[in-house]
């Protein structure tokens, strides 16, 4: 077990990496390559590909520091069971869960647009966590896993910075999770909304967490 | 279609019994607990037990599916890197005399891990398509699973329990389920045990306080009332 002190705002917190998972949050092709749903949707996808060599840095020193790694992915079943009508009847028919996009069917399990992006691939050992909904909490195992491993604090990567990296940060404060955000390892589509997300989490002392960047964690490591 | 026979109260309590509102949830009829050279059988217990309830069960399942009630099955198995296994549940499954505990090799493959045949649900009981499949790390279907949420998109409101077995997976699914607002009944003749005693017991435990986890039926009750509709109340 090794003890960092990573600097961080509102403060700077010690973290033993025995006790401290990497979570990565929804890295999928979908949302981060071109030709992908997230692009079809107009977006524009080099706004979250930007946090991808931040994350592989995370990972790797995850890695070698023998930290738990845990990936995300939003998606569903591929017969719909888990999608509630509110979120299939949002946007335009035809972008719509579970319809034919251009890397298969959208937000669908087992579909192309729904793995992983290559460069931040999982490792075998590495749990892939698939989640329905925005927080990685809710309809899933997650909290077990991470309870079997000890786990107390989380390092939260990944996109988008105030959809589904914030409900995880949430949940996972409300379980009782020390959450950490490395500012660039996460992105949104609305820069406005990835500046005043992590705001929210420093603010009052740090209601949610920590905010740091991958150059300080990077650093502690060292 | 109302209520239906059962202890200790006609069920559902408000008779409000429909294709739309009442699911088959049949519980773990995996080889590891029911079949030959599962984990139950490696453990030295009689599985004429757990196997005497299969035939019922196949009955009642015909019978929501030519209804048209869904259905969902769920299977206790882990990760097979064992991520979701407690240090504890390891264990305690490895104070056999063989040794031989969850996520060791066994003769049905490493036992209770998904994906191995001993994990499989029995052929006699397989899921047809449109049958949503719960894979559940624990004895409860709703501990960390998305079992809750599909019953709640589908408006299930009444659960039928079947499986195996009754006091350990089945119990404790019908107590989380009870919880959360679930009405359900278990079929007496549709669950076993490793052990008869503890299969009686936990039947009485449910109808004990005027039915405090829901109420006991039988197979033959509920296929009639989904077959044919019961007499209104």
């Amino acid at each position: 077990m090794s003890r960092f002190v990573v600097q961080a705002e509102p403060s700077a917190i010690a973290i033993d990496t025995a006790r401290t998972a990497l979570v990565v949050i929804d890295m999928q092709r979908d949302f981060l390559e071109k030709g992908g749903f997230g692009e079809a949707l107009g977006n524009d996808v080099s706004l979250l590909s930007s946090a991808i060599p931040p994350c592989a840095a995370m990972l790797e020193v995850a890695r070698a520091a023998h930290m738990l790694v845990v990936h995300t992915r939003e998606g569903h079943r591929p017969d719909l069971a888990d999608a509630p009508r509110a979120k299939i009847e949002r946007g335009f028919p035809s972008m719509r869960i579970g319809a034919m996009g251009p890397m298969g069917r959208i937000l669908v399990r087992g579909e192309p647009g729904h793995d992983i992006v290559a460069d931040l691939y999982p490792r075998p050992g590495e749990p892939v966590i698939d989640k329905p909904g925005k927080g990685a909490f809710y309809a899933t195992d997650l909290h077990l896993i991470l309870q079997t491993a000890g786990i107390e604090n989380l390092v939260v990567c990944g996109v988008t910075t105030e959809v589904c990296v914030h409900t995880t940060v949430r949940e996972a404060n409300d379980r009782g999770y020390r959450c950490v955000v490395p500012s660039d390892c996460c992105a949104s589509y609305f820069p406005e909304f990835h500046e005043v997300a992590l705001r929210m989490i420093k603010a009052q002392g740090g209601i949610f967490g920590w905010v740091s960047s991958s150059t300080r964690i990077l650093d502690a490591f060292r | 279609m109302g209520h239906i026979a059962a202890v200790p109260y006609p069920w559902p309590f408000d008779g409000d019994l429909r294709r739309e509102n009442t699911a088959l949830v049949v519980i773990d009829m995996q080889t590891d607990f029911c079949g030959k050279g599962g984990y139950i059988d490696l453990l030295g217990y009689d599985i004429s037990l757990t196997r005497a309830c299969i035939e019922p069960i196949q009955r009642v399942l015909a019978a929501f599916r030519t209804k048209r009630f869904p259905v969902f099955h769920t299977r206790e198995g882990h990760r097979r890197d064992l991520s979701d296994l407690p240090d504890n549940k390891r264990w305690r499954s490895r104070r056999t005399p063989s040794g031989v505990g969850i996520g060791d090799q066994g003769p049905c493959g490493r036992v209770l891990v998904r994906g191995e045949p001993g994990w499989a649900i029995i052929p006699e009981l397989a899921p047809i398509d449109g049958e949503p499949i719960i894979d559940k790390p624990g004895k409860g279907s709703f501990c960390a699973t998305d079992f809750e949420l599909q019953l709640r998109l589908r408006n299930v409101r009444n659960l039928v329990l079947v499986g195996i077995t009754t006091d350990v997976c089945v119990h404790t699914t019908m107590r989380e389920a009870n919880d959360r607002g679930f009405e359900c009944i278990v079929l007496r003749d549709c669950c076993a045990a490793t052990d008869r005693g503890n299969h009686e017991a936990a039947l009485k435990m449910v109808t004990m306080q005027q039915g405090v986890f829901g109420a006991v039926g039988d197979s033959r009750t509920l296929i009639e009332a989904v077959a044919t509709g019961p007499r209104p109340s």
